[in-house]
């Protein structure tokens, strides 16, 4: 009885646990190089996108659609926003966009200067941003609204190699 | 049952744990506004406006910053503060002494502001209730307050999108916000709201100097044809007639999207005007300085002040009456650093650019300003604190 008692509890509260593993992992110093390792050798797109960016938000739909038709589509989503946003409320949006299942980072250290020269020195903070990274680890920046059929010829030429 | 404790505890700290690690670097709290703005009083008392968590308190220091009073609550109960990268509360000091405060709220999740201001007649000792800068609801925001040197009035402006909301009303379109002002009206309100100009771009701050006795000059960002967003600066012919559009340079930055990332202006005893500003055009990228020899003619071809990769942010010019100085933030892959530059020849020839202030972790923007001939610069840092340093004399 003890037993099933403890079993039961175990087993409630496992869906809490997972439900952490879902939020946006914190994006600090040093992330970037572990999101990269994690990816390596895989074609990836990095999509950077904010809270307090109204294009953006107008953009995600779009990304939720393009991942339903591309399977192949390895995607990555990071809330960039210079001031960072509460992990629950860029989890509810991405949730809200249907995007809540997708490998999710938000910044996490007011320092944005240090975490945007550990992705790009070039990186003015502007919003939003896709890096597309190849195989080999060569990124090719689409600044602003990505052009989608930009992306998905180049999702086209990473399947044929 | 000891079992049962052992695995309930197992669970509860794995959960802790986990909530503890989302919430380092505090982003699961409310995002908050981390800025200082400093002004001068014509006692040489330095007043130091600062904007933390949910309110608004203003210090002083008559030691150059070397220690300050107790801090004074500019807002009474606590206030969802603007916390935006390019937002700040402001303080100015009319010639009397009288201190102005201002500064924005949001109103609701889609970043609608509501700007305030609060007087000081007891010599910064207490302040009125905040009371909005006008009577309209639909947004303000970057407010920002000068008194005019000839008069001792104060001059307001802020971004309003109240003509935005009318235009959706009717079904048109309108990109950006306008860029609305107000004079005051005796110490105890703003008088009416006048739109200078529609369309601008709707979050980043704007710079004013002033011309001439009741002539202010705004620098901001525009929205120009194509939404191509680069600055512009309107010089008023008197207090109430706002002068034309005179575009500072020709970045053609397109961008649908506001890069919070506003200008700076200063305006030198030869009448001359200096601007300096970011663009992230293709063919133009970081941070550049122009100026015109008057109010009148073009601006002139822009310089570079950094290389971009560098990260260069956040410039601010100020003249002291002497000389016309000039920082801004860059990052070297692990510090932010502040560089400065003077010039003695209104702006044709600048000093190299020297670092005077760094720091290893967040900072506001660098700010500056002068008394008495001496200009400073005012920097908030996170590791730090607050620090106002002398900009010595170069050889």
């Amino acid at each position: 009885m003890r037993k099933a008692a403890i079993l039961a509890l175990l087993l409630a509260l496992a869906p809490l646990c997972n439900a952490h593993a879902a939020d946006p992992q914190p994006f600090e110093r040093g992330s970037w190089a572990k999101l990269r390792a994690a990816h390596e050798g895989q074609p990836t797109i990095v999509h950077l996108w904010g809270l307090t960016c109204a294009p953006c938000l107008t953009e995600l739909p779009e990304w939720a659609k393009l991942e339903k038709e591309r399977p192949d589509m390895r995607l990555v989503l990071l809330a960039a926003d210079p001031v960072p946003q509460p992990p629950a409320r860029v989890e509810e949006m991405l949730t809200r966009t249907g995007l809540g299942k997708t490998e999710s980072w938000s910044f996490a250290d007011r320092f944005n200067e240090r975490l945007r020269f550990e992705i790009d020195p070039a990186w003015s903070g502007e919003l939003p941003r896709t890096l597309m990274i190849d195989r080999e680890g060569k990124v090719t920046t689409l600044s602003g609204v990505a052009d989608l059929a930009e992306v998905k010829a180049w999702l086209d030429r990473q399947a044929k190699r | 049952m000891r079992l049962f404790f052992t695995l309930l505890a197992t669970l509860m700290l794995a959960g802790t744990a986990a909530a503890q690690h989302h919430n380092h670097g505090k982003p699961s709290a409310a995002p908050e506004a981390f800025t200082a703005t400093p002004a001068f009083g014509p006692d040489g008392t330095l007043w130091l406006v600062r904007a933390t968590a949910d309110k608004i308190v203003v210090v002083k220091s008559t030691d150059l910053g070397k220690t300050f009073s107790e801090p004074v609550a500019v807002t009474p109960e606590p206030m969802n503060l603007d916390w935006g990268p390019d937002a700040r509360a402001r303080i100015a000091v009319d010639p009397k002494g009288g201190l102005i405060v201002t500064f924005a709220i949001f109103q609701d999740k889609n970043f609608n502001g509501r700007a305030f201001f609060a007087r000081s007649k007891d010599n910064g000792a207490s302040f009125t209730p905040p009371r909005p800068i006008t009577a309209d609801k639909t947004s303000q925001r970057f407010e920002t307050v000068a008194v005019d040197p000839s008069s001792g009035r104060v001059f307001a402006t802020w971004l309003d999108k109240r003509n935005g909301a009318k235009a959706r009303a009717s079904g048109r379109a309108y990109p950006g916000a306008a860029l609305a002002y107000a004079w005051e009206d005796g110490d105890a309100s703003f008088g009416k709201t006048e739109i200078a100009l529609d369309n601008t771009c709707e979050c980043c701050r704007l710079g004013v100097a002033f011309a001439g006795p009741g002539r202010p000059a705004i620098v901001f960002r525009n929205i120009f044809p194509g939404s191509v967003r680069d600055h512009a600066v309107v010089t008023f012919k008197d207090a109430t007639t706002p002068g034309p559009l005179r575009r500072v340079s020709a970045d053609d930055w397109k961008i649908e999207a506001c890069p919070h990332h506003g200008p700076t202006i200063a305006i030198a005893p030869d009448g001359s005007y200096h601007v300096a500003w970011f663009t992230d055009a293709p063919s133009r990228k970081g941070l550049f300085y122009a100026r015109a020899d008057n109010g009148n003619v073009p601006f002139g071809a822009p310089r570079a002040l950094s290389s971009p990769n560098r990260q260069p942010a956040r410039p601010y010019l100020l003249s002291d009456g002497q000389a016309l100085h000039l920082v801004w933030k860059e990052f070297d892959g692990t510090k932010s650093v502040v560089r400065w530059q003077v010039s003695r020849d209104s702006g044709r020839q600048w000093t190299e650019a020297r670092t005077i202030a760094e720091t290893s972790d967040a900072s506001d923007h660098p700010l500056l300003v002068a008394y008495g001939g001496h200009a400073y610069l005012s920097w908030l840092t996170k590791i730090e604190g607050y620090r106002l340093i002398p900009l010595e004399n170069q050889p």
